[in-house]
């Protein structure tokens, strides 16, 4: 669906039943059931968002480079985020990961005693972090979307005045899709600035913003202040791309 | 990766520190010499936390930064449960040479260190870097001269406003005022105090502040340059550690670096300022008179080496004696005189 993005879609209230997930009984999904999980883990052990957005980087990265049949995948997405707490100075504790990875797989289930089972998890997620910087050649630095999101949103505020702003959460909408999109390898594929663009162009559509002092003309994308090297079809794929994961929703 | 094992040919122990320990090696692809950073892993069980943070942060914030002034670094390769580092080499640090009391230090060889120095931490800081244990014993420096800043193992991104930081960092004896009074937000200056007293001991070859412990450190720092008050220091009191000292009366600076002429103690009085805020970064500190006033900075392959480095290098070198017998074997027929 070239030129049209049906944001009816999303601005439809998607009824949130807050069931847990049983995550045993889900297949790999390209990578959004890891996803999910380090999100729900991450949350509970209140790592910050940027370490999460890491976590998850770091897990879609590495199933890029190896067969995912061959790893547990939730033993790579707890290593990914001991990993990434590392990486962003947010300390996360092993023994906290261990804890939480454990009860949100079996859920209700006591804390581990400090016994074989405690030290068997431990010891591979230790060893699988090893693994992943190896997979990932050492290279653990990311460029975020996040911060070219933060600066454009700042300059935005100026352009659609504060009764607007303040009105409507472009803000708050345009980082919920940046850290869905997370759940997807896909974001792996387009450059940080573009992916914050994408982001506030939805938020925009969802709330049927339009921007003032400038003219909706083909030649002339609003983004062009913030990019000039986003071709058209690009900024489509983009957006595509990010609400292709709200169908892949667990149901 | 089997391959990158044997793609370095140790040559000899360098040293052990509390989580590495570093060999000088070769290169065997371009014979090029390089220091190995074996990184030690906790074998025992409850030891495991897996990555050292020290090494994860020199490889994460290493692999970005390209400078001459900066330590470069070459690889990063894992064997077995092994981390290990490949850095330049760097034949000694600025700690040897300071200790070193055959070497004169003169105010061109002080020039040339201290502006390599303030050259690889601007493009530090301009990249939202603290390094945070500034010390001669991390300013590693070669046998050309050049200068290097080493070991990032506590370095840090800065800028977050609200981040909260360690005010455990940097060896005591270069540690700023600020630090040891408990403050936990800080940026450059930091790096700069240390620069400062860096400076100050290249001049005087011993440490400006020795402190035994964080007390005494205060003590020494006010004996120089008096007590804070909250005119000249505004903020000071409102520190989580701050308490009063006994009065001191400042001492000119003049005093105690005797030799050192008006544009270098600018410099020093730009760098040791009480007040975190009053002190200069690398990039005004740069563009201070002395850097641009004669003597010129020595040129790299000019700086001194230090005794151990030039005996050794004497003993490769052959000795005049045995030039001259070479010399004597190779041309034994035409210096001959025939008759």
């Amino acid at each position: 669906m070239k030129d049209v993005i049906d944001v009816m879609e999303l601005q439809r209230e998607k009824t949130r039943k807050n069931v847990p997930i049983d995550y045993k009984s889900l297949d790999f999904n390209n990578g959004f059931t890891p996803a999910r999980f380090i999100f729900e883990c991450g949350i509970k052990l209140n790592g910050q968002p940027l370490t999460l957005a890491t976590a998850a980087v770091i897990m879609h990265r590495f199933f890029r480079e190896v067969d995912h049949t061959n790893y547990d995948c939730f033993l790579i997405a707890a290593s990914s985020l001991y990993l990434a707490g590392k990486v962003k100075d947010d300390s996360l504790k092993i023994r906290d990961i261990i804890n939480v990875a454990h009860n949100t797989l079996h859920r209700g289930s006591n804390p581990l005693e400090i016994g074989d089972e405690y030290w068997n998890m431990r010891d591979a997620i230790v060893q699988a972090e090893l693994l992943i910087m190896r997979i990932l050649k050492f290279e653990v630095g990311t460029i975020h979307p996040h911060k070219y999101l933060l600066h454009y949103l700042r300059s935005m505020e100026g352009w659609l005045g504060k009764s607007q702003w303040e009105t409507i959460p472009v803000a708050r909408a345009s980082a919920s899709f940046l850290q869905d999109f997370h759940h997807d390898p896909s974001i792996l594929d387009y450059n940080p600035r573009h992916i914050a663009i994408a982001c506030i162009s939805l938020a925009l559509q969802c709330y049927g913003v339009q921007l003032p002092l400038i003219e909706d003309a083909d030649d002339e994308a609003w983004y062009n202040v913030f990019v000039k090297d986003l071709p058209k079809d690009k900024h489509w794929e983009v957006m595509e791309k990010i609400m292709e994961v709200y169908n892949r929703e667990i149901e | 990766m089997t391959n990158k094992l044997n793609k370095y040919e140790k040559i000899e122990f360098l040293g052990e520190g509390q989580f590495a320990t570093v060999y000088k090696a070769r290169d065997v692809d371009t014979d090029n010499i390089v220091a190995v950073k074996k990184i030690k892993l906790g074998s025992r069980q409850e030891a495991q936390d897996g990555i050292n943070r020290t090494a994860l942060r020199e490889i994460k914030l290493l692999q970005e930064l390209h400078h001459l002034n900066i330590i470069g670094l070459l690889d990063v390769f894992g064997h077995m449960s092994n981390v290990s580092l490949v850095f330049d080499f760097m034949d000694t640090d600025l700690e040897v040479i300071i200790k070193d009391n055959t070497i004169i230090l003169t105010t061109a060889n002080i020039k040339s260190y201290i502006l390599q120095t303030l050259q690889g931490l601007e493009y530090l800081h301009l990249n939202w870097i603290l390094h945070r244990d500034l010390k001669p014993n991390n300013l590693l420096v070669n046998a050309n001269g050049v200068l290097k800043v080493g070991d990032f193992g506590l370095a840090k991104l800065y800028g977050s406003p609200n981040r909260i930081n360690t005010h455990q960092v940097v060896t005591r004896w270069y540690r700023p005022p600020e630090l040891l009074f408990g403050a936990k937000q800080y940026g450059t200056c930091i790096d700069m105090w240390a620069v400062g007293c860096i400076l100050a001991e290249l001049l005087l070859r011993v440490p400006l502040f020795p402190g035994v412990s964080d007390l005494d450190q205060l003590t020494k720092i006010f004996g120089v340059f008096g007590n804070p008050t909250e005119e000249n220091w505004p903020g000071v009191r409102g520190l989580s550690d701050y308490v009063d000292f006994k009065p001191f009366t400042p001492i000119p600076l003049k005093s105690i670096f005797t030799a050192a002429g008006d544009d270098l103690l600018d410099l020093i009085e730009g760098l040791l300022v009480l007040s975190p805020i009053g002190r200069r970064n690398c990039t005004e500190s740069l563009k201070m008179a002395f850097f641009s006033n004669k003597p010129a900075p020595t040129a790299g392959p000019k700086l001194p080496l230090p005794q151990s480095l030039r005996k050794a290098r004497e003993a490769q070198k052959p000795t005049l004696k045995r030039k001259l017998l070479d010399k004597m074997e190779g041309d034994i027929l035409a210096k001959r005189l025939v008759f």
